[in-house]
């Protein structure tokens, strides 16, 4: 009987997080809402750092703002920070959403995000007698100080304030609200697809695929950079309260979606990102549950095409290699899965975050694969990097910041989640679906083949 | 009037005093506004004191651990920013045993609520214990303040002091936490001060010679250390410490061992070599490497200090003989080509005049992040008339330069590249390079290359659908006669 093998961090020191703060997840949210802008309440570090990992991930512009904190604000507050940069993003910009998310800094000198934002309200609003529209201005405070949670739970908190301040009840419609997770625009628009095969409409929160998938297209290009064409409008996030269901494509955004639940009774499915075979097919499931609609035809073929690609490699190229996965909680469970209807092993998976789900989740593909399967809980890269060293693998799988190991131990990694920089594309492709699921087992297969087989070998040539 | 208000400003007339407009005639006072806090509300290209001090100064030490006291997030970006590589050579000829150990490893202290509530002192002085158990190879550990440890008021000190004594390493506290000062500057001012306070003259290097110098403010991005130092070497005069670019901890901690300082990046760096000077008498100049004019004149006066000037010219004549022709090419290529440059600080003011005298293209806007009034002066100084100086530009006004002004490039941070591509301009990475090094005589040409193929990228011709393509002898280059494809070609 196969099982799993929790290994806690034994340090108190932290080497190579897997894990960065919670502002981060709530950028990220905003981002994904149309003509919204973020405003970081804190340090320049904290939206600096922040656009330059989304820049080097999605090659895109990632424009956000900062309050712009300094030690004046650590003694006095920073209300006078976080009101003149709303109304200056109001009266610059003329968004229709700004999120006001607080960091470690503002929390700690005590401001009161909630306060300061009603009181910047009420001057937009006497403003607005002079500049038309500012009273319009939707501003979401999203507090997500640094010393509590991760960018999972951020973004969680990012989703859960849009909706919670946004959603009102109104004429049921027959959309679906889907909630992604921290992925890529490939994996959001890979969902749009099957909504569509199915004849569901799907209601993004937050839609990011379009606002980090760009085109270039200066001399059309209705709105400035900093608007990106896409994102879900803030009347779509009204209508979320009137959906007829909402499934979670991450586990970490269960509050959001049961917030929906007890407040406009949405019913809320909190479910692993469809990656993979059998994730993909639950999704379906859900959607036929929530929706009552049939599964296509072009779907079922779609389905046929990834299952033939596993049938006609998987056994021969792929069978009992070893797989270590690490990074995001939710991914590294559906990559798990999926490495096990491949028929390798996940051997090992680790995650930073403290995700209540993971090893519960682990218990059942360990199961389901006969796989033992070492577990890293609440870990870091460096615990990462010493078990592989302990316990040899053939394939890693997680974002880039095991190239370097993966360099080190001529280990193929195979590049998944975020942050991914040191390779072009990735965010464009999906992982979940059965398209994202192609994706995967060609790039896993491929890198196999370039690993593990000699060139010159016959084998290669049928 | 020399000042500029943007239009998209307006709601921020402050801002008119950061943006001068270069006149000749202009009394010295008039530059930009800066070196203070930003507007809130902006989209600002600064970062905070921490990056400045972790991320510019001590991450490019090769055999330090590095303990951030903070939330995870600061751990995370002080990991993702990491831009210095390192070699595995020690001053005393025996070789550091991990490869690249500054770019691979960040540790941190991954703060939680109760550690805000109750204090992280403990918690700190735990993790500095274990990052040293863990990497035993290190030489020394350097812990870092951040927002949350600067307010909650840890006396990092007072851990660092106790530890250097128990674990017998020196252990360094940088207290610059993400809130002090305007912008990263304050965290290179922080780091200069604590690392001369703490290190400079408690060690001895293992030998002396009469050409040794001091190499301040240069950190090795993608090599451009590399490239100087191998022209040190011909002329015969050692480095006999880095700060801090592929250095070692002990290095700094025999700087005042030097014969002259180089101060190459005079932003960040000038504060040690003014201690330095003060307390050891150790003299420095400044230098400028970009390009192969400031190259060439500041190693003849090197060459001259240490009256090695046969030597120095030596190396001139070589690298000079190999960049020329290509250099040539480029120049013709460039030449007319308008650019905007949008750096830290110093390189707004090394680069302008050789990308107009050597390169023939004209530099309309420069722009800093963090620069000082010494800097502004020097980028006034350095500019032709009608210049826009910006002081902590915002994406906004970005923008507006480039819709309004067109430029052929920009050579900026990478989050403004993404954002002039989509208005349809070019950009490079002048913080972090794309295929540098670019210091030197070969450098120049790297940058040179760059800029040549991105202005020159054939995409720039295919931006937009043509329902009725031109007839195609239209395509041909007017100036050079070459169609794309010859270009292309040429460009290798």
């Amino acid at each position: 009987m196969s099982g799993v093998n929790v290994m806690e961090k034994e340090r108190t020191l932290i080497v190579n997080p897997l894990k960065t703060c919670q502002p981060l997840g709530a950028m990220y949210a905003v981002m994904g809402v149309h003509h919204a802008l973020p405003m970081v309440h804190g340090s320049q570090g904290c939206s600096t750092f922040v656009r330059y990992n989304f820049a080097r991930h999605f090659r895109e512009p990632a424009e956000i703002a900062v309050s712009s904190l300094h030690e004046d604000a650590a003694v006095f507050g920073g209300r006078k920070n976080i009101n003149a940069g709303i109304k200056n993003l109001a009266l610059r910009f003329k968004p229709d959403l700004i999120g006001a998310i607080t960091t470690c800094s503002s929390e700690i000198i005590g401001d009161d995000v909630f306060g300061f934002v009603d009181t910047t309200k009420k001057e937009l609003k006497t403003m607005s007698e002079d500049v038309k529209g500012l009273d319009k201005i939707e501003v979401i405070p999203i507090p997500t100080p640094s010393f509590v949670g991760n960018h999972f739970t951020g973004y969680d908190v990012g989703v859960k304030s849009l909706v919670e301040a946004l959603a009102e009840p109104g004429e049921p419609t027959e959309k679906v609200n889907i909630i992604p997770g921290i992925v890529n625009p490939g994996d959001i628009r890979e969902i749009k697809h099957i909504m569509a095969l199915m004849g569901i409409e799907g209601l993004i929160l937050t839609d990011t695929s379009d606002p980090f998938d760009s085109p270039l297209r200066p001399s059309v290009t209705p709105t400035r950079p900093y608007f990106p064409k896409g994102g879900t409008t803030v009347d779509k996030i009204r209508d979320s309260a009137n959906s007829q269901g909402t499934i979670t494509l991450c586990k970490y955004a269960e509050s959001s979606a049961t917030s929906l639940e007890k407040k406009h009774d949405v019913p809320a499915i909190i479910e692993s990102p469809p990656i993979g075979l059998q994730n993909t097919d639950q999704f379906l499931r859900n959607l036929k549950k929530l929706t009552d609609c049939d599964v296509p035809e072009s779907i079922l073929d779609e389905r046929g095409v990834l299952v033939d690609l596993i049938a006609d490699n998987a056994a021969r190229y792929l069978f009992d290699k070893k797989v270590a996965i690490y990074g995001d909680p939710d991914i590294t469970t559906g990559m798990a899965r999926f490495v096990g209807e491949l028929g390798m092993e996940p051997t090992m998976v680790c995650t930073g975050a403290n995700s209540k789900t993971f090893t519960p989740d682990m218990e059942k593909i360990s199961k389901e694969t006969g796989t033992d399967i070492d577990v890293l809980f609440e870990q870091d890269m460096r615990s990462f990097e010493v078990y592989v060293n302990e316990n040899p693998v053939d394939i890693m799988i997680g974002p880039s910041d095991g190239r370097l190991l993966a360099q080190d131990l001529g280990i193929p990694l195979i590049r998944v989640g975020f942050p991914v920089y040191d390779r072009i594309g990735y965010h464009r492709h999906p992982i979940v679906g059965y398209n994202g699921g192609m994706r995967l087992m060609e790039l896993i297969t491929n890198a196999v083949l370039e690993k593990y087989y000699e060139p010159t070998h016959w084998k290669l040539q049928q | 009037m020399p000042y500029k208000l943007f239009d998209v400003d307006k709601e921020i007339p402050e801002r008119k005093k950061h943006t001068y407009v270069k006149h000749c005639s202009d009394p010295e006072e008039c530059m930009p506004h800066c070196n203070t806090t930003t507007i809130p509300g902006s989209m600002s290209e600064r970062g905070c004191a921490f990056a400045g001090a972790k991320g510019v100064i001590t991450g490019a030490l090769k055999d330090v651990v590095h303990v951030v006291h903070s939330p995870v997030g600061c751990t995370f970006y002080a990991g993702g920013t990491k831009r210095y590589p390192t070699s595995p050579n020690m001053p005393d000829g025996s070789k550091f045993p991990i490869e690249n150990f500054n770019l691979k490893y960040v540790c941190g202290t991954d703060l939680m609520e109760s550690d805000v509530v109750f204090g992280g002192m403990k918690k700190l002085k735990q993790s500095i214990i274990e990052a040293a158990q863990e990497f035993p190879e290190a030489n020394a550990i350097y812990a870092y303040a951040t927002c949350t440890t600067g307010l909650i008021g840890d006396d990092m000190d007072a851990v660092a002091k106790e530890l250097t004594t128990e674990l017998g390493i020196d252990i360094l506290a940088f207290n610059a936490p993400g809130f002090a000062g305007p912008s990263q500057s304050k965290g290179h001012h922080i780091a200069n001060h604590t690392l001369f306070d703490r290190l400079v003259g408690t060690k001895e290097p293992p030998t002396t010679t009469p050409y040794d110098i001091g190499l301040i403010g240069e950190y090795n991005i993608d090599g451009d250390l590399w490239i100087l130092e191998s022209y040190f070497k011909e002329m015969g005069i050692r480095i006999l410490s880095r700060f801090t670019g592929d250095a070692c901890h002990d290095e700094l901690c025999f700087m005042h061992r030097a014969k002259l300082n180089l101060v190459r990046c005079q932003r960040s760096a000038t504060y040690i070599a003014d201690l330095i000077k003060e307390k050891y008498d150790v003299p420095y100049i400044n230098v400028d490497f970009f390009s192969t004019k400031y190259c060439a004149e500041n190693l003849r006066t090197i060459g001259k200090y240490f009256g090695l000037e046969e030597e120095a010219d030596k190396v001139i004549a070589d690298r000079m003989a190999k960049v020329t022709p290509e250099l040539e090419f480029y120049k013709k290529k460039l030449t007319g080509k308008k650019v905007y440059i949008f750096s830290g600080g110093p390189k707004s003011w090394h680069l302008a005049i050789p990308l107009e005298n050597e390169l023939g293209m004209e530099v309309t806007a420069v722009a800093s992040q963090f620069e000082h009034e010494d800097g502004y002066v020097k980028m006034k100084n350095r500019t032709r008339e009608g210049t826009l100086i910006v002081d902590d530009p915002n994406s906004m006004e970005l923008e507006e330069m480039i819709t309004k002004d067109k430029p052929d490039l920009i050579l900026a941070g990478i989050k403004e590249k993404y954002m002039a591509h989509k208005l349809g301009v070019p950009s490079i990475m002048i913080h972090s390079y794309e295929n540098g090094p670019y210091i030197g005589f070969e450098g120049f040409v790297n940058l040179a290359k760059d800029m040549y193929s991105n202005i020159y990228n054939p995409v720039w011709n295919m931006i937009d659908f043509e329902e009725n393509p031109a007839p195609e002898e239209t395509e041909i280059d007017v100036e050079s006669g070459e169609t794309p494809e010859n270009e292309a070609k040429v460009s290798k």
